[in-house]
């Protein structure tokens, strides 16, 4: 049996997924990441493995995709994030065009073509209004923790809007809420219809497709999937851990790759960089 | 010395202090004047024929601090007329005796009114280029406008120019000109044997050196790429547009290499090398300059010719290098770039259904962090790779 890993170091978490050659998820693992990122990575593999049950050595390929792909020194390629969701999210819903991921620092949308190969994409300039970490912002200023902001959010009557595009500001308007007595609940579902209008100007910018699948850590937030729904005026897409997506993306390109590399009969890497590493 | 080493010492110039060498050129050279040339075209020969040295005052790059020009623009102004004003208000600029601009956009013909209105020891000079290249008028008319330039420099410069002089002149940048179209044929035929990054610092050093010293810059590294023989990569080859007037940051260039592109053509530093082959030198010199402007310079997004249109180039270029990809780099807020990307789209769909995509990417002169730009650029080029 062959074994391949998709590893996504993300700002936030890293994660990992272990996939055989009939594109089974044998294992997956989630790490918060640390500045350590070989030994974070190795940690998340490990933790992967074990569930598997597969060995290091049993690996005949890791791809790394996320802001620190080119931090884990073990991979044989690296790839955009981009390039993997488009992958991950229509081997889980094939009929997507079209995908939204926000995770901790980035937000971004993808356009895709059946394959799952990227068509266009857009993402997010260097601001964090339009990320998950303005939302862990807001939940640490409402001193609610972040796994429970989704749920919380849900509950909103009377959404509290949040009108700045910059994060500081936004912020300072949800401190405003606050001192004018609004719910915890009201004002978190604001925020998270701040992030999906801010979305939703991206998602036009590569173009609204029919069927959209939402990727990416706050993807797990309920609240923000109603606010997303009720923005683009239709159902979304979100499996059950969004978060992965990206890790299987990975492994699915890794898997495709040690294809064409056997078929070629040669061993080599596409790009010269994952050599130098 | 080696080409390797020829190239990490203009590089090093470049990202240091670029224009220490002008300002100690004039040191050395009691009495002689500096003349700078804000872009895009400049007839540097006329400069240059009077005996001054054509300085290319291109920006300050990433490392200059925006403080005084802000106060001044609004935030809608492109990053190169800023930073051009901030050198002149920081005093970088103290060693021009003049400075040149011409009519590429509104901020950049408002610069030159700024620039008159802050700077009253310096000679400021404005280009009125032809914006209609089919009147019969228009050779007439570009030729009179060189000449009543020609006035201005000999009256600064205390000298009467002989079309002796003006040819001289001529022959000088058409060598440098000739070379430079050599290094990018050297690039465009085997770019595993010399980065974009490479050819760039050799194009660039040649806006801060007398013409005399870049050609024989030109041709040292010329012969010392004869002696490279790298094997290529598997990198995806693409054409790059856009970047005619603010430059991006080096490590941007190198960044886009990095992320899987050999980059066959550019337009950088157009003005510089804006002449498709040689001028004819013998003649009227300012007529041959002026009919070289309307008939044989490069194709660019702030050249009006209805004759040519943009688009049909840019598809030519596709063709000629032979690039499976275009990437359209345009700095912020520069409106000729920005508009000439939807003239090009057309062109852009009809490469794309014959399976040649493209990217479109923004820059800052003063950037820092290439990251966004980096991922983007590997995205597009595995979107190509894992077909």
């Amino acid at each position: 049996m062959v074994f391949v890993a998709g590893v996504d170091m993300g700002a936030k978490s890293t994660k990992v997924v272990i996939m055989d050659d009939q594109k089974n998820m044998r294992g997956k693992s989630a790490v918060r990441t640390r500045p350590e990122f070989t030994a974070v990575a190795k940690e998340a593999l490990g933790l992967a493995l074990d569930q598997a049950g597969v060995q290091e050595r049993e690996l005949s390929y890791i791809a790394t995709t996320g802001f620190g792909r080119y931090n884990v020194p073990f991979r044989d390629i690296q790839i955009t994030e981009i390039t993997c969701v488009g992958r991950g999210a229509v081997h889980l819903f094939p009929k997507t065009r079209c995908i939204l991921d926000i995770g901790a620092q980035s937000t971004r949308a993808i356009r895709v073509l059946e394959s799952g190969k990227v068509r266009e994409f857009r993402t997010n300039d260097k601001c964090a209004a339009g990320a998950g970490g303005f939302i862990e912002r807001a939940a640490k200023y409402l001193e609610v923790k972040i796994e429970e902001v989704g749920e919380l959010s849900l509950r909103s009557d009377q959404p509290q809007t949040i009108s700045s595009v910059c994060a500081v500001l936004a912020e300072s308007e949800i401190i405003n809420h606050v001192s004018n007595g609004q719910s915890v609940e009201n004002i978190l579902y604001g925020v998270h219809q701040s992030l999906a209008s801010r979305a939703l100007a991206l998602l036009k910018r590569v173009g609204l497709e029919e069927e959209i699948t939402f990727v990416g850590g706050v993807a797990r937030q309920k609240g923000m999937v109603k606010a997303l729904e009720e923005t683009v005026k239709k159902k979304v897409n979100v499996s059950e851990e969004p978060q992965m997506v990206g890790a299987l993306g990975a492994a699915l390109l890794a898997l495709k790759r040690l294809e064409k590399i056997r078929q070629n009969g040669r061993e080599a890497p596409i790009k010269e960089e994952a050599r130098v590493a | 010395m080696s080409i390797d080493g020829l190239i990490a010492q203009y590089k090093e110039i470049l990202e240091d202090s670029p224009l220490n060498y002008a300002a100690q050129w004039k040191a050395n050279h009691p009495g002689s004047k500096v003349i700078g040339c804000y872009p895009i075209f400049t007839p540097v020969e006329l400069i240059h024929a009077a005996g001054m040295l054509p300085v290319g005052i291109i920006g300050g790059g990433n490392r200059l601090e925006i403080a005084h020009a802000d106060s001044r623009f609004q935030s809608f102004i492109c990053s190169i007329v800023k930073s051009t004003l901030e050198l002149g208000l920081t005093g970088k600029l103290h060693f021009l005796d003049g400075i040149v601009f011409h009519s590429i956009c509104d901020p950049a013909r408002n610069l030159a009114s700024v620039f008159k209105r802050n700077f009253p020891q310096m000679m400021v000079e404005y280009i009125h280029f032809p914006q209609n290249m089919t009147s019969r008028f228009t050779e007439d008319y570009l030729t009179a406008e060189y000449e009543r330039l020609k006035g201005a420099y000999e009256r600064l410069a205390g000298k009467t120019l002989t079309d002796d002089d003006l040819q001289r002149s001529i022959r000088l940048y058409n060598e440098q000109r000739r070379l430079l179209r050599e290094l990018y044929r050297v690039r465009r035929e085997t770019p595993q044997n010399l980065s974009t990054a490479e050819s760039y610092v050799l194009t660039r050093v040649g806006t801060l050196i007398p013409v005399e010293e870049h050609i024989e810059v030109l041709k040292e590294a010329l012969a010392g790429l004869r002696d490279r023989d790298e094997k290529p990569k598997d990198r995806v080859k693409v054409i790059l547009e856009g970047s005619f007037c603010e430059q991006p940051p080096l490590e941007l260039i190198e960044g886009l290499e990095a992320a899987g592109c050999y980059i066959l053509d550019d337009d950088f530093l157009i003005g510089w090398r804006w002449f498709v082959e040689d001028i004819p030198v013998e003649g009227d010199p300012i007529r041959n300059l002026a009919r070289a402007y309307i008939d044989q310079s490069v194709y660019s997004g702030v050249k009006h010719d209805s004759r040519e249109p943009k688009a049909k180039h840019l598809i030519d270029k596709v063709r000629e290098t032979g690039a499976s990809a275009v990437v359209i780099l345009a700095a912020k807020f520069c409106e000729p770039a920005l508009f000439d990307y939807a003239l090009y789209r057309r062109a852009l769909e009809k490469l794309e259904k014959e399976g040649i995509p493209h990217l479109s990417l923004e820059f800052e002169e003063k950037m820092w962090i290439f990251d966004k730009a980096r991922t983007e650029v590997e995205t597009f080029v595995e979107s190509m790779l894992f077909d």
